[in-house]
């Protein structure tokens, strides 16, 4: 284990269990450990980290890193302190909110058989990043205090962030069976412990409970956003299903499918807490344009660390999306410099070797750097439609969720 | 409607499969048996009172991008085992009337209960007119509550990869056809979530959503098995029977009903009223299905270990008495030889279609009433069945 002996505060250290907790990466907190507060962090790593998976992660966590200096990138910005500062950390702001999240999306899961609350609440075990609740609270908060300098989250807009993660749940219950995944944040997926049926039909339990709770917020609009949310994952799966026979026409077709799949869910999920927050619509539509580029961004980087994460980090296997045929930015970027590609992808990789020889195509090129360009235009894009809110600790807090999700490991 | 057309859509994609080699296909328990004459009747009756055929499946429509793109790939599920195929011959073979009945009825029942009521603060039906005295929202939700059944049906479907035998086909088609299935089923569950946000009634998704949530739990209780079959567990009441058929189906028919009177502003009693109607026509037609193969001995056996005379006959009899090894015929001949179980059955069926009756009392004497009272009657009348 790395060890930087500096000096640690209380309050650094709960963060640091935080984040160890739920899977954060810290960079950007410069924090240290005491003899004491590293004997203790090394019994909470002993008894928390039974698997190699997370050892390995805690390594790479527990190393401190600077932030890279965003002054350069975000020239003019007064509060550039405040971006490294522990008060406006994006997950330690809405803390409070997040912690037991699970438990109540628990609650709303009202199975009364034995076997259906099992299947249901599978994935809500506490391993996920929240990762999405956390972005949609944040936005609801700058919301709220651009609409009334108040500093508060309405209970409407917390549901939205407890829908938002159900969907997101039942989505990869349904993904799991679509791509015949075999695990899961480190477990057996569920189609592996209650086979196919049970999956698809436990995932279409946790989306009808998503809905019933959605309806009891009693706004039509929002139900109409979030209905929009569920439609376009399934466009998604289904434009992942076919391909275009241009290239020209491969990448919009690439990014379109993206924000479908993932960028939708935070986009409208955005937009739903912005008019829960009595909002005028520029704002609803900043909300939107900023939940978007996030998503694509957090995409980006997902097919970017596909290629070159190993799976022990990711807690799924890797090169995944080129066994399943996907042709994603890494790939079709470097299909510009060697159009040998092309014909791979057009075969979804079925070949014998074609996984292996686009993998290494991709290497030698700059896919990857040219997906990483694109990710970082994106985070910017939702930067600049931030700072048209009011500035608070909130929208800072947005920011540094802009560049986490570039620095994101796994 | 964009609701009509992607439905539309749908079955048009079905239509493309050939349906010739269905009959090996994975079996799983649904309500696919055939009807009397009688029923046929009183439906075709009732067609004409709403306005147009419930059938859908007639229409031409054109396919969406998504649509086209699957219909190609489904092509490839011709001659496998995949049910997705045994579901989309139902939809062609029965297609005009066993699978649309659940339509049909809301809207009859929309049309029994009449115009919107005099003191309605919080429903804006200005741009409304009805049509054959049903109001567009009302035969949207006819026609979503039909999307919700059939994605509940396709999947079902969904095959247990780790349990195919020899006689199933190859690993891959079997794959390949849950995928198709998965993604039509979701296709038609969005679509109808968006057509109920387009109805702005929060209430009624609520009411739906409880439905859709009820319909999936019922594949997980002590009546089911891992595959969907049918299965007897021990110490088991007919209380098991209801609450399983209520889950299955009688909680989309009455929530339906109950959202139809909803979306017309209707008060709380007559929305209980249809609440119970759609509840125990529920009730009714189940018991019906599940009498069939002890009057019919042609009709498909499947499910039966879950149904009611066994059910009833194994509460009475004590759990040994059936033996759930020994095969249907000899299920079958247990349980007629025991008469005793099979008129206690009809019986109770009878009295669903009388409690189903007494709930439209409170409506107004009206075609649409007629209909659904023969409708009810054609459902709880025993008649020997020409064999």
């Amino acid at each position: 284990m790395a060890t930087t002996v500096l000096s640690m505060s209380g309050t650094s250290i709960k963060m640091l269990n935080y984040c160890l907790k739920n899977d954060v990466c810290v960079h950007g907190m410069k924090t240290g450990f005491t003899g004491a507060s590293l004997r203790r962090l090394s019994m909470y790593l002993k008894h928390s980290c039974h698997k190699t998976k997370k050892e390995s992660l805690c390594t790479a966590k527990v190393r401190s890193h600077g932030l890279p200096y965003l002054g350069q990138r975000f020239k003019g910005r007064q509060a550039e302190k405040d971006l490294n500062s522990p008060s406006t950390h994006p997950y330690t702001l809405v803390e409070n909110h997040l912690n037991g999240i699970t438990c109540r999306i628990k609650q709303d899961l009202k199975a009364i058989d034995h076997e259906l609350l099992h299947v249901s609440e599978y994935y809500f075990d506490g391993q996920g990043k929240l990762f999405r609740p956390m972005l949609i609270m944040l936005m609801a908060k700058a919301a709220n205090f651009h609409e009334t300098q108040m500093d508060r989250l309405l209970a409407s807009q917390e549901k939205i962030a407890m829908i938002a993660e159900m969907i997101h749940t039942a989505s990869l219950m349904h993904d799991d069976v679509i791509d015949a995944a075999d695990s899961r944040r480190g477990k057996p997926s569920i189609n592996q412990v209650w086979g196919q049926r049970k999956a698809i039909i436990g995932g279409d339990f946790v989306m009808a409970m998503a809905s019933i709770e959605l309806a009891r917020i009693r706004n039509e609009d929002v139900v109409s956003v979030v209905a929009q949310i569920t439609e376009d994952l399934v466009r998604g799966e289904f434009m992942q299903l076919g391909s275009k026979e241009r290239e020209e026409e491969r990448f919009t077709h690439y990014l379109n499918k993206s924000f479908k799949k993932t960028a939708s869910l935070l986009a409208n999920s955005c937009k739903a807490v912005a008019i829960l927050g009595q909002c005028d619509e520029g704002v609803e539509e900043v909300a939107f344009e900023y939940g978007k580029n996030i998503g694509i961004s957090f995409q980006l980087i997902d097919d970017l660390l596909d290629f070159t994460s190993c799976d022990h980090v990711m807690g799924k296997p890797t090169a995944a999306d080129l066994k399943l045929g996907l042709a994603t930015a890494p790939v079709l970027f470097a299909a510009k410099k060697y159009p040998e590609l092309n014909a791979m992808i057009m075969r979804r990789f079925t070949e014998e070797g074609d996984v292996e020889t686009a993998r290494q195509l991709v290497a030698k090129s700059d896919g990857v750097a040219e997906t990483r360009e694109l990710a970082q235009n994106h985070s910017r894009e939702a930067v600049r439609q931030i700072h048209t809110l009011t500035n608070s600790k909130y929208t800072t807090a947005l920011e540094r969720v802009a560049d986490m999700v570039l620095s994101r490991n796994k | 409607m964009q609701v009509r057309k992607t439905f539309i859509g749908i079955s048009r994609l079905l239509s493309y499969i050939r349906v010739a080699h269905t009959q090996n296909a994975r079996c799983f328990v649904s309500w696919n048996q055939p009807k009397t004459s009688d029923w046929k009747k009183a439906v075709s009756e009732a067609e004409k009172i709403v306005g147009y055929p419930t059938s859908f499946m007639s229409l031409r429509c054109l396919l969406s991008d998504e649509l086209a793109n699957v219909a190609l790939q489904v092509r490839k599920l011709v001659g496998t085992k995949h049910p997705l195929l045994k579901t989309a011959r139902g939809f062609l073979d029965n297609g005009k009337h066993s699978l649309q009945t659940r339509g049909l009825m809301i809207l009859l029942i929309s049309k029994a209960a009449g115009a919107k009521s005099e003191n309605m603060e919080n429903v804006d039906h200005s741009a409304d007119e009805m049509v054959s005295g049903i109001y567009p929202s009302q035969r949207q939700l006819a026609e979503i509550t039909e999307m919700i059944n059939t994605a509940n049906l396709v999947h079902r479907g969904v095959v247990n990869l780790d349990t195919l035998k020899d006689t199933d086909g190859s690993l891959k088609d079997m794959e390949f056809g849950n995928k198709i299935a998965v993604l039509s089923g979701d296709f038609l569950l969005t679509s109808a979530s968006t057509g109920l946000a387009e109805l702005r009634n929060t209430k009624v998704v609520e009411l739906v959503s409880m439905a859709i949530g009820d319909m999936m739990s019922a594949e997980f209780t002590s009546l089911r098995d891992r595959n969907g079959q049918g299965v007897l567990p021990e110490g088991v009441t007919f209380s098991c029977w209801e609450r399983q058929t209520f889950l299955q189906s009688g909680s989309l028919l009455s929530r339906g009903c109950r959202s139809a009177m909803e979306l017309a502003g209707h008060n709380e009693q007559v929305q209980m009223a249809a609440e119970e109607f759609g509840k125990n026509i529920a009730y009714a037609r189940q018991m019906n299905e599940d009498l069939l193969p002890f009057a019919n001995l042609g009709v498909d056996p499947n499910g039966i270990l879950s149904s009611a005379p066994v059910i009833r006959y194994a509460e009475v009899h004590g759990p040994q008495s059936i033996d759930t090894f020994s095969g249907h015929e000899k299920i079958i001949a247990t349980i007629i030889r025991d008469n005793e179980t099979i008129e206690w059955c009809k019986e109770k069926c009878r009295d669903y279609g009388r409690k189903a009756i007494t709930a439209l009392d409170s409506f107004e004497p009206s075609e649409a009433k007629s209909a659904l009272v023969n409708i009810v009657q054609a459902t709880t009348a025993f008649k020997p069945v020409k064999s």
